[in-house]
């Protein structure tokens, strides 16, 4: 089966394998949400620098930051301070269609909930971002057809969500996600709607995309999602508390 | 997938709810097309009605209307004036008065009597028979004694009443201020049937000669014309005419069929047009409030989905353009549905307008016309945009990350 990202399309060399810049690289990203009964802060100072091929899983109880801070390094929302760079570019001088056209090339977005267009076959889930991102109609056949196979869905692409299960709107959203070849794929609680036969089956999926090339980086609460990871980051209350050494991944806590 | 495409899949993920906006879109398109077509309708009507007599310019004494004012005095010799102007083709003056029916063993009939000189043209159209003699020669002064009946045509109404046909004798007493009158009965052969573009329904209507409405008027009348008909050298226009008439009779008014039609648009139908523009305003209004309502129920449902697109990498300007192609769909489909259905409205309301007294039988409240299907559509198309500003700009406003959080609580 043909991994996601094959060699032509041109990506990134791994880290170590020259002088290119982190996919993300995040220093005291700090987001405040203002209330009506005042100010939340949702993340402290957070530092993160992520290079490619790498695997993090991001956990902690609900509500510590960790939608929050997938989000920033998304690119889908902006820091109260703090700088996020992707690729070497500043994220905070970027207009809102540069910052569309990151997410849609080169991050991609697996939600909880799937969020499957549901008037539009799985094939045509997985056909509609290469479509936005203007590749031709051709190219993008083998593609969606290339992914479907690798999320074991080929048989299924004329089917609606509504005529998938759960697992398989993950698996199909999962293709859609790196329908662009991302550079990095972000995942918010991707098996947070699964019972745990289907959630194993979305856990090995997503250790095959990474080890197929992808960076990854999820947000869980699932435990065995999160041990595959190979660098895993608790956060409390806005603050990574863990750092791991032997990581390609340096995280830290801005003054801890 | 276009966006085009997309908002065909999006609308049609809803299919009932479609089809009733489209439904919604199609009956107030139907009656904002119905406004449209009365607001210039009958001017447009008008207009042909005045052109289908083949003559482009009205001369007459006053800018009353023919009848309600003075005559043109000297008519002969103003028409010859007229007529010898380079700009001008034909000219044909038309003395307008009425006339009572004395046939032995029926009732008297009122009619228009039309004394007018026979030439190429004129404001009837031969149905069956043939029209006046071109000979019988009008002159100023005296008219002759005519040795034998004078010639009329008469109009369907007016045969089918009496029963004549070409050959039938006709006997006219005419009126005087419009009242029955002691002038001897003038006995008129019946040459042809006609059919008179101003006519109404009610009405009958005879043309004679005006030497023969003279002498049926026992003798009496001065040279005087009602109304002047010109046609006008093509080469030179009616607004040429117009100019040139005005400058050999000051004295005399003249007005091309378009000064005549503007006129009207001014005064007599600008209620048609106000109507039309109040209602009109209305049903846009509705189709707003519709198309706005349908868009926004919608948007607020797909938030999620929305927010999900924009966190994959679709642009503000692709939301914004999915919605906008959604909202023109909708008003797309129900403006093309509102034709057909506002065309029969149209007619069914244009017959009910039209069985109003006094009106000319040629004369429409409602007609087709090319202008009509575009502003038709250009007002659609507009309101459609509009109705979609504001669920466009709850989309593109979007905040992706709190949206995306507030559906995994919700």
């Amino acid at each position: 089966m043909n991994p996601p990202n094959t060699p032509d399309d041109g990506r990134r060399p791994t880290a170590g394998a020259g002088a290119a810049p982190p996919i993300v690289e995040a220093a005291g990203l700090t987001k405040v949400f203002p209330m009506p009964a005042g100010p939340v802060v949702a993340l402290r100072g957070v530092s993160l620098r992520d290079d490619s091929g790498e695997s993090i899983a991001i956990t902690g109880p609900s509500g510590c930051g960790k939608s929050t801070l997938l989000h920033l390094l998304g690119c889908v929302d902006t820091p109260t301070e703090g700088s996020l760079a992707i690729e070497g570019r500043d994220a905070s001088r970027l207009s809102d269609f540069e910052r569309s056209r990151i997410r849609l090339t080169k991050i991609g977005f697996v939600f909880q909930r799937f969020f499957l267009l549901p008037m539009l076959t799985a094939w045509e889930n997985v056909e509609l971002p290469q479509s936005e991102a203007g590749a031709p109609k051709t190219a993008r056949r083998a593609r969606t057809r290339e992914l479907l196979d690798y999320v074991g869905l080929a048989d299924r692409a004329g089917h609606k969500p509504s005529q998938l299960s759960g697992g398989e709107m993950q698996r199909v959203a999962i293709a859609r996600a790196l329908a662009n070849r991302p550079l990095l794929l972000l995942a918010d609680e991707p098996t947070g709607e699964l019972d745990e036969a289907t959630g194993e089956q979305i856990v090995e999926l997503f250790d095959r995309v990474n080890r197929d090339g992808t960076t990854l980086v999820v947000v869980t609460h699932n435990p065995i999602l999160a041990n595959r990871a190979r660098r895993v980051l608790p956060m409390r209350s806005g603050r990574l508390i863990m750092e791991s050494p032997a990581s390609s991944i340096v995280a830290r806590e801005e003054g801890a | 997938m276009t966006p085009l495409g997309l908002a065909w899949r999006s609308l049609s993920r809803e299919p009932v709810h479609a089809a009733l906006g489209v439904c919604g879109v199609a009956a107030v398109g139907a009656l904002l097309f119905n406004m449209l077509l009365l607001s210039r309708g009958l001017l447009v009507s008008f207009k042909d009605l005045l052109d289908s007599v083949g003559f482009d310019v009205r001369v007459m004494a006053s800018e009353s209307l023919p009848t309600l004012g003075p005559p043109v005095e000297h008519a002969t010799e103003a028409a010859r004036a007229i007529r010898a102007l380079p700009e001008v083709e034909e000219v044909v003056p038309m003395r307008i008065g009425r006339a009572f029916t004395a046939s032995a063993g029926r009732p008297e009939i009122a009619i228009i009597l039309v004394g007018c000189e026979p030439r190429g043209r004129g404001a009837w159209r031969i149905m069956s028979g043939r029209n006046l003699s071109r000979g019988q020669k009008d002159g100023g002064g005296l008219p002759p004694v005519e040795a034998r009946a004078p010639e009329i045509v008469v109009s369907k109404n007016l045969a089918k009443a009496l029963g004549l046909e070409p050959g039938s004798r006709l006997r006219l007493r005419a009126a005087v201020d419009g009242g029955a009158s002691a002038i001897p009965a003038v006995e008129f052969r019946v040459m042809g049937i006609g059919e008179f573009a101003f006519e109404s329904t009610e009405e009958a209507t005879a043309v004679t000669t005006l030497s023969a409405l003279r002498l049926a008027r026992g003798g009496t009348d001065e040279d005087e014309a009602d109304l002047i008909l010109v046609a006008s050298r093509k080469k030179h226009g009616a607004a040429a005419a117009v100019a040139a008439i005005q400058g050999l009779r000051p004295d005399l008014h003249a007005f091309s069929n378009e000064q005549l039609v503007s006129r009207f648009s001014r005064t007599d139908f600008s209620y048609f047009r106000q109507i039309s523009f109040v209602l009109s305003s209305i049903t846009l209004f509705f189709a707003f409030l519709l198309v706005a309502t349908l868009l926004t129920v919608s948007v607020n449902q797909r938030f999620g989905e929305v927010a999900a697109l924009r966190a994959l990498g679709f642009s503000r300007r692709r939301i914004v353009t999915d919605l906008f192609c959604e909202s023109l769909l909708l008003v797309g489909a129900g403006g093309i549905l509102s034709l057909p259905i506002g065309a029969v409205l149209a007619r069914w309301l244009d017959t009910i307008l039209r069985t109003m007294p006094g009106l000319p039988v040629r004369l429409h409240f409602f007609v087709f016309e090319p202008r009509v299907f575009m502003l038709h559509a250009t007002l659609l198309a507009f309101t459609g945009l509009l109705a979609a500003a504001y669920p466009v700009y709850l989309a593109a406003r979007l905040p992706i990350a709190a949206t995306l959080r507030q559906e995994v609580v919700s």
